[in-house]
């Protein structure tokens, strides 16, 4: 075993990037799915952010050359996406967002025969199927049709196929989509696993940060296409950890509220029924202070507090604030 | 011991550091895999049936035809392999019509297609290596009766050297015919991804097209407008194989067979169609891939 480690981070160096872009460009005619991203992604778990339509199926299309780049180039693993695809996908896995899965095979003789088309042999595809099949949870039904799996056993068969051959990178395209809340927890516990006890690198995407959040070292938030933020998990938290204050009574408290949290130096907007606080200036940075700001202002402005809390971070604030600042 | 048994029972995950195939051996390994799904190997008990009913269909005839021939001790075989071929053309379009969608639809309409192409074999060699399955699949399926044929021609002591020119011929022949007839239903099967609408477009495209053609061809053989026939010849699989059997004298006859010319156009027609089917399937396969 020591052998193996030896080899996978001579290959993967810690400090060696997994996948690094430079101005990569994708134009559908008038779509522009992505638009000039020079991203570097580590080992670990990376998450890929981004509403619908930001351009994270494209970008791990473009990485796996399936899709061509319109400009820009990549690299994965060390190899040139334009020039050296075919070793790439020697050593990636994919798990596509859509359904991928012929109904009237077994999950069992699936994911052997995609073991042997990476070019396990048929002995090796075998064992290896059996081993993914229950690392993944799937283990009684793994003999069953795949047309007849909920949503949740097809997206772990997904996962096997994906991991089968023991890639050093995996693509995990929405892993989360169609879940139930347990089943999400348990696929993001999984995710994690890959990246750490498995020692896959892994890039997974989703539209929630705040599922990504719990698993990632490393979260890139795409928007329309852009690069909005690229940054370690840790940073990402503390640079999103606003606060969020409710008064009870409507827009016009909610308001009057964020106007004097703004005269006391807050920079503060609304959300929803709430007033967003963005991290303090310097001189409220002090533990505690902002919280005894808030309250202060709320007495003095005979305003009933109903919630004063850390926001747990929203994709919608990223955008606002990522708007700001660019 | 108890540190072994540790081992074995471990639920850690192990990595795989043992050999991995080229690509040239995963396509090998992809085309065996092809060809036995053609046939249902490998698949549930239910795909074996209908082609092995249609090759039993396909064979019979050849069991009769060697039965007589043995023993009756007719001087030679009553049709000629290529003629037999030809004659159970009806069985061998219906096998290629139901049978293209297995390879050509499958992967595409259940998009495990993204699954292979995001694996090392790129989408040509995933296409042409599909394309080699269909073929041999047909090689294989008008062999058993062609070589049973010839066995029993050897059995009943008729002329080996008669027998082996007109075996090469109707081998030839049906390469061509083979490599053909697979690049046209399974393009037709990669577009119709509905399994009834893809055998129902290769039906229209084998039997239909070739029951016109040779309406065509009778028609203006009647006429003495021989010309039209031959060019019309050019319009069907079936029709540039019986063509080709004529004017190579392979047993075949048609109404109008071509000139040694038009032979020529016939070959280049059946080479040229094949190429731009199997370029076809790679572009199509390149294409959903990357959806
Ligand atoms: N083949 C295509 N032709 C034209 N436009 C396309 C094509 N594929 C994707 N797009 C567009 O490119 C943009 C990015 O799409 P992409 O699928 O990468 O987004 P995504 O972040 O994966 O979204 P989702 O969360 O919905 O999966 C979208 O506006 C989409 O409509
Ligand atoms: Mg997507």
């Amino acid at each position: 075993m020591a052998g193996v480690t030896g080899e996978l981070t001579g290959l993967l160096p810690t400090n060696q990037s997994v996948i690094t872009t430079a101005g990569l460009t994708k134009h559908y005619g008038s779509v522009h799915a992505l638009t000039d991203l020079t991203v570097d992604v580590g080992p670990g778990v990376t998450g890929l952010v981004g509403a619908n339509g930001a351009g994270k199926s494209t970008l791990i299309k473009i990485l796996l050359g399936l899709l061509e780049p319109t400009s820009g180039s990549a690299s994965v693993l060390g190899h040139d996406i334009e020039h050296a695809s075919q070793e790439i996908r020697r050593l990636v896995g994919y798990m596509p967002e859509h359904d991928c899965l012929p109904p009237d095979v077994s999950a069992s003789d699936f994911v052997v025969h995609m073991a042997r088309m990476s070019g396990l042999g048929a002995a090796p595809a075998r064992e290896r199927a059996a081993d993914v099949l229950r690392h993944v949870g799937l283990d009684e039904e793994r003999y069953r049709p795949m047309g007849g799996y909920s949503t949740g056993m097809k997206q772990r068969a997904k996962l096997a196929q994906a991991l089968v051959h023991d890639p050093h990178l995996v693509f995990l395209d929405e892993p989360t989509n169609g879940l139930d809340p347990a089943a999400r927890t348990d696929m993001l516990r999984l995710v994690q696993r890959i990246g750490s006890d498995f020692g896959i690198a892994v890039l997974v995407t989703s539209h929630l940060l705040g599922e990504l959040e719990q698993v990632s070292n490393h979260v890139i938030v795409l928007d329309g296409g852009r690069l909005l933020r690229s940054s370690a998990t840790t940073d990402f938290l503390r640079r999103t950890g606003n606060l969020l204050v409710e008064v009870v009574g409507t827009e016009t408290e909610r308001d009057r509220l964020g106007e004097a949290l703004a005269q006391r130096g807050l920079t503060c907007r609304p959300r929803g029924s709430m007033v967003a606080v963005d991290p303090p200036p310097p001189e409220l940075a002090e533990a505690g202070a902002v919280h005894d700001v808030i309250r202060d202002v709320t007495a003095e402005l005979g305003l009933g507090l109903m919630r004063l809390e850390p926001d747990h971070g929203h994709l919608e604030d990223v955008f606002l604030e990522g708007g700001a600042h660019v | 011991m108890s540190e072994r048994s540790g081992v074995i029972h471990d639920l850690g995950y192990r990595r795989y550091d043992g050999p991995r195939d080229g690509t040239a051996t995963i396509a090998r390994t992809l085309y065996v895999t092809g060809l036995r799904h053609t046939y249902g190997l490998g698949r549930s008990g239910k795909s074996k049936i209908l082609p092995f009913i249609l090759l039993a269909m396909a064979t019979l005839p050849a069991a009769i035809v060697v039965g007589v021939v043995v023993l009756t001790g007719l001087g030679s075989l009553p049709v000629t392999y290529a003629d037999y071929t030809n004659q159970v053309q009806l069985v061998i379009s219906l096998f290629a019509a139901a049978q293209a969608p297995v390879l050509f639809s499958r992967d595409l309409r259940h998009r495990s297609i993204v699954l292979y192409l995001a694996r090392p074999l790129s989408s040509s060699v995933f296409a042409v290596t599909r394309w080699l399955s269909l073929t041999t699949s047909l090689l294989f399926f008008m062999w058993v009766p062609t070589f049973l044929l010839f066995a029993g021609a050897l059995l009943a002591g008729l002329d080996k050297s008669d027998q082996l020119e007109g075996l090469l011929k109707a081998v030839v022949l049906q390469l061509l015919l083979a490599a053909l007839v697979a690049g046209v239903t399974g393009l037709i099967s990669s577009v119709s991804l509905r399994r009834g609408f893809a055998v129902v477009g290769s039906v229209v495209a084998l039997i239909v097209v070739s029951g016109v053609v040779t309406s065509v061809q009778a028609i203006t053989n009647a006429q003495d407008a021989d010309g039209i026939g031959v060019a019309a010849g050019l319009l069907s699989p079936w029709s540039i194989f019986s063509g080709l059997a004529d004017a190579w004298h392979a047993g075949v006859v048609t109404f109008t067979p071509p000139g040694s010319a038009w032979a020529l156009a016939y070959v280049l027609v059946a080479v040229v169609l094949t190429a731009l089917c199997v370029l076809g399937l790679v572009a199509r396969f390149r294409k959903v891939g990357s959806r």
